[in-house]
């Protein structure tokens, strides 16, 4: 063991580490030096916690427990250095480490108790004796990592004894260490005891171990909250999806299932807002949990955790080396509905890397149409977008010079996947649904000059040739129009993520869509663009979504100077038509600005 | 990865055997200006979180 100051040295990362990491990729040994450097950073905070104690109320209960966790955590270290390395490694820890020290920096206490139980955890683990009053939180101690014990709702504090083999808890509950542990399934239940749900999955030889959190308070940290109480039913299934979803990725994604497999300890299935949506989630704060809602099928799992791993990885790397710098700059990117800053842009373009290279090797394992359809729209819409994306994020001059480096490389992998042959159909769709979302994206946050606009309007009206001049500036301001994903958006998404259920309702004909959302989706274009158009000039309100409509509609039709305008410059045309009101042909004008 | 290979200093000290009892002896040390550090980039980038809706 290390016991001298002057000898403490940084975390180095290899340069063939970076490289790997860069590529999206990184085998199991970089992803140990990442979460090595994790390690290092959870101590660091739990250390400025520490020193924040030393000023607190030594008669305060937290306080008292902190001091014995972190009194108790020394002697785990002393005697199993593997035990209080597990501890600090764990996402727990970190996500509480994390929130410690955001409170400290606002002048308000740290859970400082939290840490008792953490260390107590440990300690059980690795049979360390202690003697600890710990907190008692829904009438339960959590033991962060492996579960939680019962003890009542009387008191809010208990005393916890343990001999090495025996774990007490106040005056009645004894239980055995060899039963605290996590779940893994079918077996007797212990009395006082709920182990954490545990994963152990298994697929050609290569196995992965995961706890499934729902009942840790600094693991509940994403936009949704995390699904607790799940039934046993709802465990058994998410077992079997997990398992299945293991299959696909070390069957066909070998590349990524290792790495997850050493990176990734904890899924914290989280509670969606509607039926439709699936969300996942990553925090740098919790270093290997990934958050995701119920996925429609072991494939979409897989791609999940495949997206999710690449932002674990960008967020490991980002601790130990700079990448971007932040900018009031946000930009667009095309997988989020709001403006995103360069850091951000560069997650998703990382994530998407990952997506891109599951897709390329999914289309190859699929054997249904609908499927095979789904996996190279896929692949051709997030290759096209984080080709694209590359170029917003080096516009924006925020990344470090090692972040420049970090990008070329990550693009030279994009590059390699540019030849790579999509069939017609998918490309079309997904060159519709990227449009889609681009002008939708567009229409909702990019600002015009209104003077410019007034101008605009008014020489058109005069009947004047357009000016030779520069189109008005825009400029990214967010929700400066409203404009939500339409049903139509919807549809187009459902047409290839989810084909049978898109035949279904177009089957029924029972959807919400105006006449040329209908006909556009008939695939009728020429009279959408009619339907559109005259929607558009008859309407007293701006119609927002109609011109994005509209745009989709020409941009089935043969290649036009009309169809470049609407995609080009359509804030600018729905703000100077917007100006000039109603009983004006959008076309009309569209061929003005062309 | 070869021990003559380039290699990037990282933002974080390697604690990962320090024993927990003597960290408080590093207060003026890289320790403390990696964590003012730290701080730092929580309070430009505030807490980020990726958050992505497969649906979109």
């Amino acid at each position: 063991m290390n016991n001298g100051v002057a000898e403490l040295k940084s975390h180095r990362l290899p340069e063939t580490a970076f490289t790997a990491l860069a590529a999206g990729r990184g085998d199991p040994a970089v992803i140990r030096l990442l979460q090595g450097a994790q390690q290092s950073k959870h101590t660091m905070l739990l250390h400025a916690i520490a020193e924040a104690v030393g000023d607190g109320d030594p008669a305060d209960q937290g306080v008292v427990a902190f001091r014995a966790g972190y009194e108790l955590l020394t002697r785990i270290q002393a005697a199993d250095p593997g035990g209080s390395a597990w501890l600090l490694g764990l996402p727990h820890l970190g996500g509480w480490a994390h929130d410690g020290l955001i409170r400290l920096d606002q002048d308000t206490s740290p859970d400082f108790a939290y840490l008792a139980c953490a260390a107590a955890a440990a300690a059980v683990r690795a049979g360390v004796p202690f003697e600890l009053d710990v907190p008692v939180r829904g009438g339960h101690v959590l033991l962060p990592g492996l579960g939680r014990l019962a003890a009542g709702d009387e008191a809010a504090w208990v005393q916890l004894r343990y001999d090495g083999k025996h774990l007490a808890v106040g005056d009645s509950v004894v239980a055995s260490r060899v039963t605290l542990g996590p779940d893994h399934g079918p077996g007797r239940p212990v009395p006082h005891w709920r182990g954490t749900p545990a994963v152990r999955v298994l697929a050609d030889g290569l196995a992965w171990d995961i706890l499934l959190v729902t009942d840790d308070p600094y693991l509940d940290r994403y936009t949704l909250p995390m699904s607790a109480g799940l039934t046993d039913h709802e465990l058994r299934r998410w077992r079997q999806l997990m398992q299945a979803a293991w299959e696909v990725l070390v069957r066909h994604h070998r590349w990524a299932a290792e790495p997850i497999a050493t990176g990734v300890s904890v899924i914290v299935p989280l509670t969606p807002q509607s039926e439709t949506d699936l969300i996942s989630a990553t925090s740098p704060a919790a270093f290997g949990a990934v958050a995701t809602s119920w996925p429609p099928d072991p494939v979409t799992m897989a791609e999940t955790l495949v997206h999710e791993f690449q932002h674990v990885k960008l967020c490991g790397l980002l601790d130990m080396v700079p990448l971007a710098e932040s900018g009031p700059e946000k930009v667009y990117a095309p997988w989020r509905q709001d403006p995103r800053p360069a850091g951000g842009l560069l997650q998703g373009i990382y994530a998407h890397l990952g997506i891109v290279r599951f897709w390329q090797s999914q289309r190859q394992a699929e054997t249904d149409p609908d499927n095979i359809l789904r996996a190279h729209v896929q692949f051709a819409r997030w290759r096209a977008a984080t080709e694209d994306a590359i170029d917003t994020l080096l516009r924006t001059g925020c990344l470090t010079p090692d972040g420049v480096r970090f990008i070329g490389l990550l693009r030279d992998q994009e590059r390699a996947l540019a030849d790579e042959p999509v069939p017609s159909p998918a490309r079309e769709i997904a060159t519709e649904v990227a449009l889609d979302h681009r002008l939708t994206w567009q229409i909702r946050h990019m600002a015009t000059d209104a003077a410019a606009v007034a101008t605009l309007a008014d020489a058109y009206r005069r009947g004047e040739p357009f000016p030779q001049r520069d189109r008005p500036e825009a400029w990214v301001e967010e929700d400066v129009r409203k404009l939500g994903s339409s049903v139509r958006s919807r549809l187009l998404t459902m047409s290839y993520l989810e084909p049978p259920r898109y035949r279904e309702l177009c089957a029924e004909g029972v959807l919400p869509l105006s006449e040329p959302d209908r006909l556009l989706l008939g695939r009728d274009a020429e009279a959408a663009v009619r339907a559109y158009r005259d929607l558009i000039a008859g309407s007293a309100d701006p119609q927002p979504d109609a011109w994005v409509g509209l745009a989709l509609a020409l941009h089935r039709l043969p290649a036009s100077v009309l169809r470049d305008v609407f995609a080009a410059h359509l804030p600018v045309l729905f703000d100077v038509h917007s100006r000039l009101g109603a009983g004006h042909d959008p076309l009309d004008l569209a061929g003005w600005f062309g | 990865m070869s021990s003559q290979e380039k290699k990037i200093v990282a933002a974080v000290p390697d604690l990962r055997d320090f024993p927990l009892d003597r960290l408080a002896e590093l207060g003026g040390t890289p320790l403390a200006h990696s964590i003012a550090l730290y701080r730092e980039r929580l309070k430009e980038n505030g807490v980020p979180l990726s958050s992505f809706n497969a649906r979109i």
